[in-house]
């Protein structure tokens, strides 16, 4: 009986029938572990969350007197009232989100103590950017809606 | 034992006890080398060491024991971690109650949290301890370097096990301390917006992320580690056992360059010039195949010994040091617990555990550079140091001459570590504004 010769020296560089359902099997296999490992990302990034929402109402124009800078710290925005321009700027501090306090001057980090003026511009600390302002806008029934999704340019507000 | 022979019921009655333990252990406790040779390798958890081992291995002073210090604190770990399981609910409204709970209602609740936390502490030291050790004593030299690989993948696995228990107890320095460890994460070029909103599965801390923490830190994460663990182990073995300097009897420690033989048996000369010798480290006689890695060529004097009792009363020693630390740290201080989450203000400063405030230093002064590109180079120049630091010398020794180069820039990272650590520690007052401690 002949020893059996491995068809891999026999076809001597040639693509057998051998190498190409090995390559196909091979390709095969690495494919589907990179299809479950991605659905599995898929699978634990949130369709919903459970979170606050990102737009929400905050009442009446007239529960912000002028000249108000009300702090909402559970939805982490600043409502500002100025004669009947009102906006709203972000209180999660842009270095590493903590919540800025409002103070005299602005805004203050008490985390690794950024600074900010009155319209959310960086005046000290390492916060890298300055606050985002939200859209402001109003809603069909009086009230005053905030969109956290949307940022709007800096200096913009809504006339009430 | 009985006889095979002896089949009468009675007597089988009476060597029942004897029967049964001679099925589990196999030996007697061993009076020969040979019995001290099977003990080792026919018990399941003694027979993940080699039978013999080296006197150097063996040397208190040149591991410290601070790979088995790391290990058992692991195990400790596990074992208080699922008892607290039992008592623990990872949600925002009942896991703080669960905290205190702990302390009044549950036995031994609170001891269990201290030797938890301690142990956390502790593991994150000697591991670190660990890696400066293989460091010094160049012990990731070939044929070490992926050992050493697995090594600094458990320092980044046991950091991320720390910080993800950090968030569980639900009070204002967990909240706080995730707040800002995942906004660290954010800054990552391109893929942090995206870590950051899987980490939290929600755009803030809150009740997904504590879900998502608390099952990486009891399945996840453990499994990895685990997984790591066994493998740095087996390479232990494969790698022929701890490093240690070479004798000048032996023949260089079996170093010698030869060319393979499809080589030699190569046609044109050209292709045998094109092919690279091969390094080839050890010859084995089929007695070496069966008997470890400690084969002697030729007639070197054997400086090994039975792992049986030597290594086993070593590590049985190690372990009951590790125990009686955590007790006593435990029995005497209460792991913190600050007051429960409360979204509105944050403590100031709002500190991270010690180990990460060298971070939280270094990211009060650039969010990007600090939390994320220096920590990235020093990872990845972590990863390559075997494969950069390609000289062979000063292998097994502490501070060996030949390395005073590799061990004093080595020195300089732990030092400005260290000193990081210390200003976040001591230095830093509300507002991160430079206080002085005295």
């Amino acid at each position: 009986m002949k020893p059996a010769v491995t068809p891999e020296i026999e076809a001597n560089g040639e693509v057998t029938r051998r190498k190409v359902l090995s390559w196909l099997s091979g390709f095969g296999l690495f494919g589907s572990l990179i299809i479950t490992a991605f659905s599995n990302f898929i699978f634990i990034k949130p369709r919903a969350t459970y979170g606050q929402p990102n737009r929400f109402s905050i009442g009446k124009p007239e529960d912000f007197p002028s000249g108000a800078r009300l702090s909402l710290d559970a939805r982490r925005v600043c409502i500002v009232r100025d004669g009947d321009k009102m906006a709203a700027i972000s209180t999660t501090c842009t270095h590493l989100g903590c919540i800025v306090s409002v103070s005299e001057t602005g805004f203050a980090c008490p985390c690794h103590g950024s600074r900010y003026d009155q319209d959310g511009n960086v005046t000290g600390g390492p916060a890298p950017r300055a606050l985002p302002w939200y859209q402001v806008s109003l809603a069909p029934n009086g009230d005053i809606e905030v969109d956290k999704d949307t940022e709007i340019e800096p200096g913009s507000y809504l006339r009430v | 034992m009985s006889k095979p022979t002896d089949t009468s019921p009675w007597k089988a009655m009476i060597a029942l006890p004897e029967n049964v333990w001679h099925s589990i252990f196999r030996n007697p406790l061993p009076s020969s080398d040979l019995g001290r040779a099977s003990t080792s390798f026919t018990n399941f958890f003694l027979h993940l060491h080699p039978v013999k081992v080296h006197r150097n291995s063996l040397r208190a002073t040149f591991t410290f024991g601070l790979g088995l210090i790391s290990f058992f604190l692991f195990f400790i770990l596990v074992v208080t971690g699922i008892l607290l399981m039992f008592y623990y609910v990872p949600s925002t409204s009942q896991a703080y109650d669960r905290m205190l709970d702990l302390r009044g209602t549950v036995a031994f609740g609170i001891f269990l949290r201290n030797m938890h936390r301690w142990s956390a502490h502790g593991m994150v030291a000697a591991v670190f301890l660990h890696m400066c050790r293989v460091f010094l004593t160049g012990s990731y030299k070939p044929p070490r370097e992926f050992n050493w690989v697995l090594g600094v993948l458990l320092l980044l696995v046991t950091l991320f096990m720390s910080f993800t228990g950090y968030l569980l107890p639900w009070d204002q320095l967990a909240f706080w301390a995730i707040t800002v460890g995942t906004s660290i994460a954010s800054y990552a070029p391109l893929v942090g917006k995206q870590v950051k909103f899987l980490l939290l599965g929600d755009a803030t801390v809150g009740q997904e992320a504590l879900l998502r923490f608390y099952v990486l830190h009891v399945a996840v994460l453990p499994a990895v580690l685990s997984m790591l663990v066994a493998i740095h182990f087996w390479r232990i073995r494969k790698d022929g056992g701890l490093s240690r300097p070479a004798e000048e009897d032996e023949p260089t420690a079996g170093v010698e360059l030869v060319t393979a033989p499809a080589v030699v048996m190569a046609t044109s000369p050209a292709a045998a010039a094109a092919a690279k010798p091969v390094l080839q480290r050890r010859q084995y006689g089929i007695q070496g195949l069966v008997r470890g890695p400690f084969t002697k060529i030729g007639n070197t004097p054997d400086r090994s010994v039975f792992s049986w009792p030597n290594l086993f009363m070593a590590e049985l020693v190690v372990f009951l040091i590790t125990v009686a630390g955590v007790l006593l740290v435990s029995l005497y201080f209460n792991a913190p617990l600050e007051e429960p989450v409360n979204i509105m203000h944050p403590p100031n400063p709002a500190k991270a555990p010690w180990y990460f405030l060298g971070l939280q230093e270094q990211v009060s002064y650039s969010a990007f550079w600090g939390g994320v590109g220096i920590p990235t180079i020093e990872v990845v120049l972590l990863l390559l140091v075997p494969y950069l630091d390609r000289k062979i010398a000063g292998v097994g020794r502490w501070f060996a001459r030949e390395r005073l180069l590799a061990n004093s820039l080595f020195l300089t990272f732990v030092v400005i570590n260290v000193i990081l650590i210390v200003i976040g520690t001591f230095f830093r007052g509300p507002n991160w504004e430079f206080v002085s401690p005295w």
